[in-house]
């Protein structure tokens, strides 16, 4: 028998900042509101956009473009570097507003949230969760600035409630549940829908579906067998349905680090001293989570397009920013390099929390390395980030700059 | 166009017990006197123990805009950038 659309409450709320970097400098600048502004990982011409206001999108200028071809496309546009420690506070205070709420408030990425308003104090007390959208709308323009527009989007699940929060942008609200989903299938196409792809929608293609109506009529065997492939063709089909699938908490797997090269190189000392660095900070980040590592993983992306990887886990934990170093550079060493390096990123998995620390009974320098980094950690948290370094990252203070991660947020 | 300063600057500031509010209101740069209008975004930045309250913000007649930076160990102000609303 076919499963029945989800009629219950629509009681999931998706909240998302609209172009969120981009509309916190508008707010943080009034002489370019209402303007075309590119916020660029660089400003220099090969810098990559990665986000832009309504006005520069308008023109154009979207995620991915470069500075030169945002110019291009409009020769005003205020095209401006990230200022990544007001996006968190910006981030920290929308949370706020949040948790006023209702505790269930969970953060997907620097400017998105969902909250689950089931068994809240607004719902207990009968208020409608259409009431509850306006007024996050204001508190949110209370925290951050008048300038500063959320959509809201409202479902039986999350996936229904970002669908809805991306109908009307910017500063909507809608919701979606089983009286109009239909209708609202029938207005989009597959892409339009969160978490189908270009690759997806080939696949959904070939097995005869080309509208999000057709995908939600077709029947479960046939997404999990032929379109699919796996369990995932039954968690779309929950999915499309309102039936929660995706509130699942992965916890944190690794801590990575990884830079773009300004200036591309193929000298390997040059490559050390960034690697240390990207060491050092994912280092910090693990050892202030609480965590040890048990793996170690370099990738490198070459100017000619070629990528090279490996990773290799460690019998002994992995703590001190020397000990990611030193198995990140043996990695290192086993490459040979065919071209300049343009990306390099390092990340250490298999973590386990800190404490209790297992001891390795060959291995004597395992608590000197701990008591020193947390040291150092001390040091740098009381006198600023890299006051006290390696010698390897004297003079590296500006190269390798703090951003924010696409997706999750869970360092801020 | 956005430049940058990096230079200390005299700040007037208003603390409004009513409101409790401490905002900076007067900004004297190159022998000039700005007088701040509406501000646009306050936050505050922490260098290891340090903490820095950044103030951007324009002035009444919509000229320039400022980003200001309080440092609270010595209550120096400085001027780090300023944007003229345009693109260069």
């Amino acid at each position: 028998m076919d499963l029945q659309l989800n009629y219950n409450d629509p009681l999931i709320m998706h909240i998302d900042l609209n172009s969120c970097f981009a509309i916190i400098e508008q707010q943080a600048n009034p002489l370019i509101r209402h303007k075309p502004v590119a916020i660029a990982a660089y400003d220099t011409p090969r810098g990559a956009v990665i986000a832009s206001s309504y006005e520069a999108k308008a023109k154009g200028i979207k995620l991915g473009v470069n500075v030169r071809e945002a110019r291009l496309l409009d020769r005003n546009v205020i095209v401006m570097m990230p200022d990544v420690d007001k996006y968190f506070d910006a981030h920290n205070r929308f949370n706020k507003v949040l948790l006023n709420y209702t505790n269930e408030v969970v953060s997907r990425s620097v400017d998105e949230f969902v909250v689950d308003f089931a068994g809240s104090p607004a719902v207990r007390e009968g208020q409608s969760l259409v009431d509850v959208g306006m007024n996050i709308k204001k508190d949110v323009k209370a925290a951050l600035g008048e300038y500063v527009t959320v959509n809201v989007g409202i479902g039986t699940n999350r996936f229904l409630a970002k669908l809805a929060a991306g109908l009307h942008k910017p500063d909507g609200l809608d919701v979606i549940n089983a009286d109009n989903l239909r209708e609202v299938y029938s207005k989009l196409e597959l892409v339009d829908l969160p978490g189908i792809n270009r690759g997806y929608q080939a696949r959904l293609n070939m097995a005869g579906i080309y509208t999000p109506l057709q995908f939600l009529d077709a029947p479960m065997l046939l997404l999990k067998k032929q379109v699919f492939k796996s369990i995932c063709g039954y968690y779309w089909y929950l999915r499309l349905r309102g039936h929660e699938i995706d509130n699942v908490d992965y916890g944190r797997k690794s801590f990575g680090q990884q830079y773009a090269l300004g200036d591309k190189t193929t000298d390997r000392n040059q490559i050390s001293r960034l690697l240390m660095k990207l060491c050092e900070k994912a280092g910090r980040r693990m050892r202030k989570g609480g965590y040890t590592g048990h793996g170690v993983h370099l990738w490198l992306n070459f100017e000619n397009r070629m990528y090279w990887a490996k990773g290799r886990k460690t019998k002994s934990g992995i703590y001190a920013t020397q000990d990611i170093y030193l198995n990140a550079q043996k990695l290192l060493n086993e490459v040979s390099i065919p071209g300049r390096v343009s990306n390099i990123g390092v990340t250490v998995f298999n973590l386990e929390p800190v404490n209790p620390i297992q001891l390795g009974l060959f291995d004597d320098s395992r608590l000197d390395a701990t008591s020193l980094a947390k040291a150092a950690d001390i040091i740098n948290d009381k006198y600023g980030e890299f006051t006290l370094v390696p010698a390897i990252m004297v003079n590296m203070q500006d190269i390798i700059l703090k951003r924010v991660a696409f997706g999750s947020v869970q360092d801020i | 166009m956005r430049e940058i300063i990096n230079e200390e600057v005299s700040v007037v500031m208003v603390y409004s017990a009513k409101k409790r509010l401490a905002l900076p209101h007067i900004i004297g740069w190159h022998n000039k006197e700005y007088k701040v209008g509406e501000i646009g975004y306050h936050h505050i930045v922490k260098d290891g123990d340090v903490r820095h309250h950044i103030f951007e913000l324009v002035d009444t007649k919509d000229t320039l805009w400022f980003r200001l930076n309080l440092d609270t160990s010595n209550l120096h102000w400085k001027l780090e950038a300023i944007h003229d609303g345009l693109a260069t």
